[in-house]
């Protein structure tokens, strides 16, 4: 029989405690989960005065691992959305650095967040990932901001919007959907029994879901502008978290949180997704009056990364 | 053979290659559409290759299969260039789920724009199914662990508790035989009460024994704490003391040479001897003395406790650690559980516990290093 040994030391001045329950792939995610390498140095920005001003502002900025670049006084804010993590604006993100300043996180759960900070309680509904917006949108002091959310983010950011008005006052949904799942009249793409076959697929799928979002580092020769580090990282998630995201993604009725808003809202849809069809798109527009539909000449649920220039260019001419 | 012929040969070779490899071939262009499939993927799925052109790799997917493609697939493929053993289901033209791993790379031209994404595909049904099997398995081993953690957490409840409920009337038979001895006592009622504290020391120990166990069975293991900077001989004293307070009638002989500070918890070390000393004074020879040596040489702590008597039996002498064992004896013993703890002491401390017995005496050696278990671990 083997007892556990704690040991406490009061004489020697030493103490040694073998830290059984952290096994090295554990130690792996944690050293490895923020990637340096988002920026370059020169345009990485604290605003120091707020640093100071504000603890707040500092634990929300390590929360959500807070990138903050760009040279503009009005904030641009980039929120992800199912799936991978702040690195889905790599390549639309720096565009703005020049007219914004540009702030990139990742929700509690992705990419190099603090994942102990992970509430299922709170994250059981998009209302805790809103809260987490506006509270980084305040820790920074944002105003009169805009917020840019890709996916299941779109609705967040209408969410966060509604309940704080003062925060953003322009919105850019990519490829927003209100509901995945059909209900009468309204086509969300899928039906119930398909999204909760998804569900199960993440219960029982573990090589398609986990494993791939395990760090593999591999050279990139022919793209040295991506580092080893973002490549090995991106769409790194724990496996229970995302399973969790899922649930709330694709089974919340959003419908109800469109409708009428002060802020100028734009739609970037693309011309083929199976996720989030064109027709959802249209029904988001119709659902918001006053808001704008641009069709994006992209196919795919992320055109953020496989259009980068049209996202840019339309996002350009609304702000 | 001429050079054009082998050349000839050699490219039969590739397309033939292409078409019948025994994995799925697709080619797909940037947006992921497919511009050529080959007649292995073609023959899995069903379907003529022509009708698949066109086609987006997300249609030949599950549902599931089609959400992780668009939200995972596709964005790490353009984000790292490649993407390796993804587990998909395509879906055959009759309805069929096909359980695949899926490899994917992306190709670009010199400017670095995609112009065209390679896809092979590998049947993984009898290893989806191995796997699947790997993952109940463990799901069921995490919901074992879960209620064993909570069962586990009740039980030191349980102990604490325990504990603390059965010493608490120990300590207040003591005090009441303080008072009575305080208020001067006939001869026999002094035997008396010396008698009553033997046995509330025996239950003492007996409570602490069975704790420690139930601890260390439970989970909780049998913590130390190391102390150099106090003496260890008076914590030594004071158990033998104590021992003959409840076995007057026989003889305790000592010899103490602790010259060196020991890296031990003084307690554990008190408990250890008390168990030692319990074992030879119950089953040693009435009429012999019980020997204490306890001495530092050599780097070493040793204490060794030894009775004389009846030797113990080979085979019992093996068995003698284990938890619960007692010999044939069972009337005179307790558990069988203090020469168990004492070892687990002796263990957590980095040091040994040993049993010797012949017909001149039996012997039990506690040995440790003095730097207690850091010698050791280091």
């Amino acid at each position: 029989m083997i007892l556990p040994i704690t040991l406490t030391s009061n004489g020697l001045g030493q103490s040694k405690v073998v830290p059984y329950f952290q096994t090295p792939a554990m130690m792996a995610h944690h050293t490895s989960g923020t990637s340096s390498l988002d920026y370059p140095s020169c345009l990485v920005r604290t605003p120091t005065a707020m640093r100071n001003a504000s603890i707040t502002s500092s634990t929300i900025e390590r929360r959500l691992n807070v990138r903050i670049a760009g040279a503009g006084t009005r904030t641009m804010m980039f929120a992800h959305g199912f799936g991978c993590d702040q690195n889905m604006w790599r390549f639309v993100a720096p565009a703005f650095q020049d007219d914004f300043r540009t702030v990139l996180f990742d929700y509690v759960g992705a990419g190099g967040s603090d994942l102990t900070a992970y509430d299922a309680a709170k994250y059981a509904s998009l209302d805790g990932y809103a809260d987490d917006v506006v509270d980084l949108a305040r820790a920074l002091g944002v105003t009169d901001g805009v917020f840019v959310g890709h996916s299941v983010s779109a609705m967040i950011g209408l969410i966060a919007a509604r309940r704080a008005p003062d925060l953003f006052s322009t919105l850019i949904l990519v490829g927003p959907s209100p509901c995945y799942i059909d209900d009468g009249d309204y086509a969300g793409g899928f039906s119930r029994a398909q999204i909760d076959e998804l569900l199960d697929f993440l219960d029982s799928n573990h090589m398609g879901w986990s494993q791939t979002m395990a760090p593999v580092i591999m050279g990139n020769a022919d793209r040295p502008e991506l580092g080893d580090e973002l490549t090995a990282s991106f769409c790194r998630t724990d496996p229970e978290i995302a399973k969790r995201f899922a649930r709330v993604t694709f089974l919340t009725d959003s419908r109800a949180d469109l409708g009428p808003i002060d802020a100028r809202v734009l739609i970037l849809q693309c011309r083929e997704d199976v996720i989030a069809p064109p027709s959802v798109g249209a029904y988001v527009q119709r659902a918001i009056s006053g808001s704008e539909l641009v069709m994006l000449d992209a196919t795919g649920h992320c055109p953020n990364l496989s259009a980068p220039a049209a996202t840019i260019a339309a996002i350009k001419a609304f702000v | 053979m001429t050079h054009r012929q082998v050349a000839d040969d050699g490219a039969l070779d590739f397309a033939d290659l292409f078409e019948t490899a025994p994995c799925g071939y697709l080619l797909a262009d940037a947006d992921g559409r497919l511009i050529r499939v080959n007649r292995t993927f073609s023959g899995w799925i069903g379907q003529d290759p022509a009708v698949l052109q066109g086609q987006r790799v997300s249609d030949l997917l599950t549902v599931p299969g089609k959400i992780f493609y668009e939200t995972h697939f596709a964005p790490t493929l353009r984000m790292r260039g490649r993407l390796d053993e993804v587990a998909l289901d395509f879906v055959g033209a009759d309805g069929r789920k096909i359980p695949a791993l899926v490899n994917g790379i992306e190709r670009r031209n010199e400017n670095g724009a995609v112009i065209q994404i390679r896809f092979a595909v590998f049947m993984a049904a009898e290893r989806r199914g191995y796997e699947r099997g790997l993952l109940e398995a463990r799901d069921k081993a995490e919901a074992a662990i879960v209620s064993e953690r909570a069962d586990s957490e009740l039980r030191e409840q349980f102990i604490a508790v325990l504990g603390h409920d059965l010493r608490n009337p120990l300590a207040s038979i003591t005090s009441g035989i303080r008072i009575l001895e305080k208020e001067g006592l006939s001869e026999r009622g002094r035997k008396v009460t010396a008698l009553m504290s033997g046995s509330v020391v025996r239950a003492v120990a007996l409570i602490d024994n069975v704790l420690d166990f139930a601890r260390g069975r439970l989970g909780g293991g049998i913590t130390i704490a190391c102390d150099l900077d106090e003496p260890l001989e008076p914590v030594l004293r004071q158990v033998v003391s104590e021992m003959r307070s409840i076995s007057p009638e026989q003889e305790i002989a000592t010899r103490y040479a602790l010259e060196e500070p020991v890296a031990c918890d003084h307690m554990r070390i008190g408990q250890l001897l008390s168990n030692l000393l319990g074992n030879a004074l119950t089953h040693g020879a009435k009429d012999q003395p019980v020997r204490v040596d306890a001495s530092t040489a050599h780097g070493e702590l040793v204490i060794a406790v030894s009775n004389g008597g009846a030797p113990i039996a080979p085979a019992a002498l093996e068995r003698l650690f284990q938890p619960f064992f007692r010999g044939h004896d069972r009337v005179r013993q307790g558990l069988g559980l203090g020469l168990h703890i004492a070892s687990e002491i002796a263990r957590a401390h980095g040091g040994t516990l040993v049993a010797r017995s012949d017909a001149v005496a039996t012997t039990f050696i506690f040995t440790m290093p003095l730097g207690g278990i850091t010698d050791r671990m280091d």
